[in-house]
């Protein structure tokens, strides 16, 4: 198991270095705190209606573009 | 490691020993194996900011920087090589030369934003989405990812069974040795070694740059392409079309992904921000330099006033070695050679670790490349097997190479707005961004860039299915 060298954790003295080290460093925040899923308003949903529009679109010119090509 | 495991952070920072001595050592042991190994990698940085020496405010430099570099180095992948070889080579020293300097601030803008979304939510960008926007966009933008990277990472072997293929060596052998290069240094290296030997890895990009010597270009004709933005053959379809293609070798959503996560998987924290960001432009300016400096050669020893009818397919790269070889000697074409192996190597190692990231983050699995094969097998098989499956596709013998080249620019031209708009939705998620969200500049800028890269991508996609259409 790697070990940290001394000289890399000189300015860590006490629990409560230790403790502000690890809270900076979100070490043990990392994938833990939940992400909500987003309510979708104002100029997103309009983003999102034109997303799946350009979506629909593009897929039905590539698939009449490909069959073209084949 | 399960969610609940490390989770109660309180019992750290409400603990009543708070001025105890603490042994660093036996906390790290207590951490799950690629937040000891991040943790190790986080002290050195903390121990080099504590210090005012000059050699260790260097120090903490260059150990901040690498995803940055890596995405935008990566980014002038085999294909890039070729496209910027081929426009060189048709349309000479002119447009495109500016056009590329002008790609620094666009990649720079929208890798950025990458940056602090990582920094700030210590997620990577699938599992932003799969967790904000829902399974729908989430499992979207995965299929996406994985059939674009699958099949980029068949023009990235393709570039190195060609290149390895000027050297003699054949091409199962090439694609041999590209695969377990790539598999030594994702399955035994730590991430911090991992970053390190891929920027080593990514600095032999470099290598156009002094090939730009051997060709003498006329420097007063590249310096007075900033001021004319001249087309030496007019525009026409071919000129849009090779336009679109340089801007989609640009920016291509495997970037998006890698940067974010690999940022997640180093460490970096909003303090790290402005270091990120540096390091980012440093990547965006080689970037630009190396595509010029293709550009550069070939449109001095490949391009002739008479390729005005020129296809791009008529110019492959084996005609442009050719042509190199024919006017500058033997030493240029091997120089290329190396640089187009290692534009495929590199390319290889960022996109099979973005296609690994992207699974962990969209299922939850540990997703580090600190993690032990054995520890993390879930995370690095889904990489290794779209290596594998496009290092057989190349061998295939008479497998339409060139059809699926074009289904993955397709694919990304389908898929890019979808994460543009992803990104720019996430970055001015206040909920989530705080006071990191876009500030109305940042937003102007990134509005006008997704704007014409969506319309870009879209008319290239469309260009590519129809040919006759613009």
């Amino acid at each position: 198991m790697e070990k940290a060298k001394k000289k890399y954790y000189d300015f860590i003295k006490t629990e409560e270095d230790w403790n502000r080290f690890v809270k900076k460093e979100k070490l043990l925040e990392y994938g833990i705190k939940p992400v909500k899923r987003a309510k979708i308003k104002g100029w997103a949903k309009l983003a999102f209606i034109v997303l799946r529009i350009y979506i629909a679109i593009m897929v039905v010119l590539v698939v009449l573009g490909f069959l073209h090509l084949l | 490691m399960g969610a609940g495991q490390f989770g109660d952070t309180k019992r750290y920072a409400d603990s009543s020993a708070a001025k105890v001595p603490v042994d660093v050592n036996l906390k790290l042991d207590e951490l799950p194996q690629d937040i000891r190994l991040r943790a190790i990698d986080r002290l050195k940085i903390g121990s080099l900011r504590h210090s005012k020496s000059r050699l260790a405010r260097m120090l903490l430099m260059l150990a901040l920087i690498g995803p940055g570099i890596l995405v935008m180095i990566a980014d002038n992948d085999a294909g890039g090589v070729i496209t910027y070889a081929q426009t060189g080579s048709i349309f000479g020293i002119g447009f495109f030369i500016p056009f590329m300097v002008l790609m620094v601030p666009v990649a720079y803008i929208v890798q950025e934003m990458t940056i602090r979304l990582a920094a700030v939510t210590r997620r990577g960008h699938a599992e932003m989405i799969w967790h904000r926007y829902g399974s729908f966009w989430g499992a979207f933008s995965l299929i996406d990812l994985l059939i674009a990277n699958s099949l980029t990472l068949v023009t990235e072997f393709i570039g190195i069974t060609f290149g390895m293929g000027i050297f003699g060596v054949k091409p199962v052998y090439a694609v041999m040795i590209g695969i377990a290069f790539v598999l030594a240094i994702m399955l035994t290296l730590r991430y911090h070694n991992w970053e390190r030997a891929s920027l080593v890895v990514a600095a032999f990009n470099l290598i156009f740059i002094p090939l730009v010597f051997f060709a003498h270009p006329n420097w007063l004709l590249v310096a007075s392409s900033f001021g004319s933005w001249h087309v030496p053959s007019g525009f026409s379809t071919l000129f849009i079309y090779v336009l679109l293609a340089n801007l989609g070798t640009t920016i291509a959503p495997w970037m998006l992904f890698f940067q974010q996560s690999s940022e997640v998987d180093k460490g970096t924290v909003p303090e790290d921000i402005k270091a990120a960001r540096r390091d980012t432009f440093i990547g965006a300016c080689i970037m630009a330099s190396v595509a010029i400096a293709i550009i550069v050669l070939t449109g001095t020893a490949v391009f002739s006033a008479h390729t005005s009818d020129a296809t791009t397919s008529g110019y492959n790269i084996a005609f442009i070695l050719a042509a190199i070889s024919h006017k500058l000697g033997v030493l240029p074409v091997k120089l290329f050679a190396i640089g187009l192996i290692d534009a495929g190597l590199i390319a290889t190692i960022a996109i099979t670790a973005s296609t690994s990231w992207a699974m962990g983050e969209a299922f939850g699995w540990p997703k580090s490349i600190n993690l032990s094969f054995l520890k993390g097998r879930k995370f690095y098989i889904p990489g290794i097997i779209s290596m594998l499956i496009a290092a057989i596709i190349v061998l295939i013998p008479n497998v339409p190479l060139g059809f699926l080249n074009l289904t993955v620019q397709v694919i990304a031209s389908i898929f890019m707005p979808a994460a543009l708009l992803f990104l720019l939705l996430l970055v001015n998620d206040k909920e989530i961004m705080g006071a990191y969200v876009n500030s109305k500049l940042q937003n102007a800028a990134s509005i006008i860039i997704m704007g014409v890269l969506i319309l870009m991508s879209g008319l290239y996609g469309i260009s590519l299915v129809f040919p006759n259409l613009i």
